[in-house]
């Protein structure tokens, strides 16, 4: 990310982020679709056996679409946060208690970002690959590792945000 | 410091940075983590979120949720809960306080399709409450019947509230949603009547509906069939045991999709919006979820929960006063306290308080029917003040009405909740016997 670059680079990485977003809502929706047809070749009427795998493929995109998922919400300050004890002080100021805990919400996404990283290395050593469908493990790790880093730039762009409106 | 020092001094920390804004999942990671690399070291810690940020959400269980959010989602874009609302008003439309019962009566059929509390409010603020406006209904009190209505969409199954106890505690979701049906028609019910004595008390709150011929009732009643099929499907074939939870609620994004397309409501933009908004909605509840699963390890680390529950069941304290006391306990701090958050918080050390308690009956059972207690409290909690989502959702949808007229229309229904919350503690049967009888 470029710095002080005015409002362009900002709604640019916004477009990014939301597209991520949308990413994992097809995947979510891939996955609703997935398991019908599933559930329908294994009922009475078709009897088939399901979609080979279906049980892992479930988690897998359910993990990935979590992390996409994140970062939109970091950016629209959608976590919840008691603001009952706070109303009283001046809104520059809970603007300020925010970035400092969007940099919080940062480090400790880049400290995630990193160990799953370091996991996602180690499942690439071993050669783990899931039960069904041999997808290798390192793989939806590593996405996840990625994302995580997502979500922690997304809160460093709040961050800016905030302090940006509370000068 | 013992583990019993640390756990309270964790517990004072992670209220204190909440008083200070900061995000409650985020706060349960970082007193989670500090407690941890405390108890037991950095490199364990390390070595520990190396793989739990990935396996908790790679769960199959935990799929359940966003597939219900996504549900709910373009249910509430689908139009199906106008159709509801007149169905229903067509009906009691007619009857003093009708158009109020005719929400609560199509907030009932909207919570079997939707598992969500915000998102039922929402749709019938937007679906009910200017029809309210216009007969005339008296502000505050027809906002506060929209807030009420919109706990059924939690209190009828499906239930996203549910889905993340049964996560918390290992319970059986069919079973959960099994056993909330019961409970939830009674809610209901009781709001119903709470509608007809408030409306006798105060005829000008709610003025009289012509009534409508039986012939011009046929028509609108046929447009709660594709609500009434999907939700048969849905529960009908997670209570029947055809699917698995995710497979219910992958059926039913499905089939709510495929409706809202075919009706001609899911415009492509609204179905993007649909998606961003299960994205934010999800994603808030996860990051709460990896917060408490980290917290709850530290927990665990201190043994606290299960001396906790020890200590109190050899206290001799009655298991009821100590069942009455921590609804109390939720019933307060669901005031000051956001819902989801306080029960990922709370269950780790009060579940196994409550299940180590002798109620008269197996451990399984009482899991389910605390669950079900936990629910009705949740409920409770959206719409009492100082902090109750509902009641800001419909605000901020009604922004002529302010918010202290929202609670006083509420606050009857608030009563009728405590009652029904006491009948349900006292008559666990009222759980139990559809979980029985459905097996």
């Amino acid at each position: 990310m470029a710095q002080n670059r005015g409002e362009a680079a900002p709604s640019a990485f916004e477009r990014i982020v939301k597209g991520v977003a949308l990413l994992g809502g097809v995947l979510l929706i891939t996955l609703s679709v997935t398991v019908v047809t599933s559930v329908t070749l294994r009922s009475d009427l078709v009897g088939a056996a399901g979609v080979p795998g279906d049980f892992e493929l479930v988690q897998i995109a359910t993990a990935i679409a979590a992390f996409c998922f994140l970062p939109w919400c970091q950016l629209r300050r959608g976590n919840i946060f008691v603001d009952t004890f706070t109303l009283k002080l001046p809104e520059r100021w809970q603007r300020r208690i925010d970035a400092v805990w969007d940099i919080v919400y940062a480090l400790v996404m880049a400290l995630i970002a990193w160990r799953l990283a370091v996991g996602a290395r180690a499942a690439f050593g071993t050669g783990e690959t899931s039960m069904v469908l041999l997808v290798p493990s390192y793989l939806p790790i590593g996405l996840c590792a990625g994302l995580a880093m997502l979500v922690c730039v997304s809160a460093v762009v709040s961050a800016r945000r905030l302090l940006r409106t509370a000068a | 410091m013992s583990g019993f020092a640390i756990a309270i001094t964790g517990f004072g920390v992670l209220l204190a940075l909440m008083a200070l804004r900061l995000p409650i999942g985020l706060a349960m990671m970082l007193v989670g983590g500090v407690g941890y690399i405390q108890l037991n070291g950095l490199d364990p810690f390390l070595n520990y979120i190396r793989t739990t940020p990935y396996q908790i959400f790679a769960n199959y269980t935990l799929s359940v949720i966003p597939l219900f959010v996504l549900m709910g989602a373009f249910a509430e874009r689908s139009g199906l809960a106008g159709d509801l609302f007149k169905a229903a008003s067509a009906v009691v439309g007619h009857r003093r306080g009708g158009l109020g019962m005719a929400v609560i009566g199509a907030c009932t059929g909207f919570g079997a399709i939707c598992g969500s509390a915000v998102a039922t409010t929402a749709t019938f603020s937007r679906a009910a409450l200017p029809e309210l406006r216009r007969y005339r209904y008296d502000p505050g009190f027809s906002c506060g019947v929209v807030a009420v209505g919109g706990t059924l969409g939690i209190l009828i199954p499906p239930s996203v509230i549910l889905v993340v106890y049964a996560i918390s505690t290992e319970q059986n979701i069919a079973k959960l949603f099994k056993a909330a049906l019961i409970p939830g028609l009674m809610a209901a019910a009781f709001y119903c009547v709470t509608i007809a004595l408030m409306t006798r008390r105060h005829p000008e709150w709610a003025p009289a509906q012509p009534r409508v011929a039986w012939r011009d009732r046929i028509r609108p009643l046929l447009g709660i069939i594709p609500a009434m099929v999907v939700a048969i499907i849905v529960v009908g074939g997670i209570y029947g045991g055809v699917f698995t939870p995710t497979e219910g609620a992958s059926v039913g994004a499905f089939v709510m999709l495929a409706i809202g397309v075919l009706r001609g409501t899911l415009s492509p933009s609204a179905i993007r919006e649909a998606i961003l908004q299960t994205a934010e909605t999800s994603a808030m509840i996860f990051a709460i979820l990896l917060g408490a699963e980290i917290f709850n390890a530290f927990l665990a680390l201190t043994q606290v929960p299960t001396a906790a529950a020890e200590m109190i069941a050899a206290s001799g304290f009655a298991p009821y006063t100590v069942l009455v006391g921590l609804l109390l306990f939720y019933i307060v701090l669901g005031g000051v306290m956001d819902e989801l958050a306080m029960i990922l918080l709370t269950l780790p050390v009060f579940f196994p308080i409550v299940t180590a308690l002798d109620f008269g009956m197996p451990t399984d059972d009482v899991a389910i029917w605390f669950g079900i207690l936990v629910l009705i409290v949740v409920g409770i909690g959206m719409t009492c003040p100082p902090i109750g989502l509902n009641v800001f959702v419909v605000a901020s949808l009604a922004r002529d009405v302010p918010v202290t007229s929202i609670y006083r229309g509420v606050l009857p229904f608030v009563l009728s909740d405590v009652v029904r919350l006491g009948i349900v503690v006292a008559f666990p049967a009222l759980t139990l016997y559809l979980v029985k009888l459905l097996e």
